[in-house]
């Protein structure tokens, strides 16, 4: 499983490689932001994969309470582990675009505000999970934590809508059309696919490191 | 190119620099991992 997920994350990494290649070159610059527009390409789909991950992280968490499968424990320490990788994408290409556009790093207004505390809560998760001895107990109270993150991604995706803030509206996930055109939504696209299936690859290879870890611990 | 294009160009290879380096680094953590 780990051989397999390892082969996905290099796919996927090509995806990204042409990505890039697809964003620099063959995308149209953006009259008012700039060059800095481009950042939109790697910062939305790396925060889209880190809410996945943490997402499902809360909906494994949440099935492990009832179902006590430590299979379920696994991927949800798996995908935690992926989703603060992807989260330190989002948080530092994030402020690389506020600064030129925005004219400051950081901004602690609401969307900005909860999406750092949804990082910390999984920073504490893991911080938990190496504290904690006991398999047993390690799921289950990492479990209550990880179902945290059921609430809180909902309410990160819709903090936007919820409260005064000067984050930008979203682009895709949203009632009416996109609002973007053709050639740059198809460069997004193309990214959220390949961070999607980068994720895919990543938390393969991660909860096949996990399993052979428990095989072993016996 | 002039300065306000070079500035913003600056900003976004940082963050495509900064995002391949994670990408890379946390593959190849998980490449060692898994070769244990």
């Amino acid at each position: 499983m780990t051989r397999g997920g390892l082969w996905i994350s290099g796919l996927a990494m090509a995806g990204i490689a042409g990505v890039y290649w697809l964003a620099l070159l063959g995308t149209p610059t953006e009259r008012w932001q700039g060059l800095s527009q481009k950042i939109l390409y790697i910062h939305a789909p790396a925060a889209w994969a880190a809410l996945l991950a943490f997402g499902l992280v809360g909906v494994a968490s949440a099935a492990y309470l009832f179902l006590r499968d430590i299979r379920l424990d696994t991927f949800a320490e798996a995908s935690a582990e992926v989703g603060l990788a992807f989260s330190a994408i989002m948080l530092t290409t994030g402020p690389l675009w506020g600064r030129p556009v925005w004219g400051s790093w950081w901004e602690w207004e609401p969307r900005l505000t909860l999406t750092l505390l949804l990082v910390l809560l999984f920073v504490g998760y893991r911080a938990l999970r190496n504290a904690l001895d006991f398999p047993e107990d390690r799921a289950r109270y990492s479990a209550v934590v990880g179902v945290m993150a059921l609430v809180l991604v909902p309410f990160v995706h819709l903090s936007v809508y919820l409260f005064r803030t000067i984050h930008p509206q979203p682009v895709l996930l949203k009632p009416s059309a996109p609002s973007m055109p053709w050639e740059m939504l198809r460069t997004l696209l193309t990214s959220i696919g390949a961070f999607t299936l980068l994720y895919i690859g990543f938390v393969t290879a991660r909860y096949g490191i996990g399993r052979r870890r428990q095989q072993e611990a016996g | 190119m002039n300065q306000e294009q070079a500035t913003t160009g600056g900003y976004m290879v940082a963050a495509y620099l900064i995002t391949a380096v994670i990408l890379l680094g946390y593959f190849a953590s998980l490449y060692r991992r898994g070769r244990r």
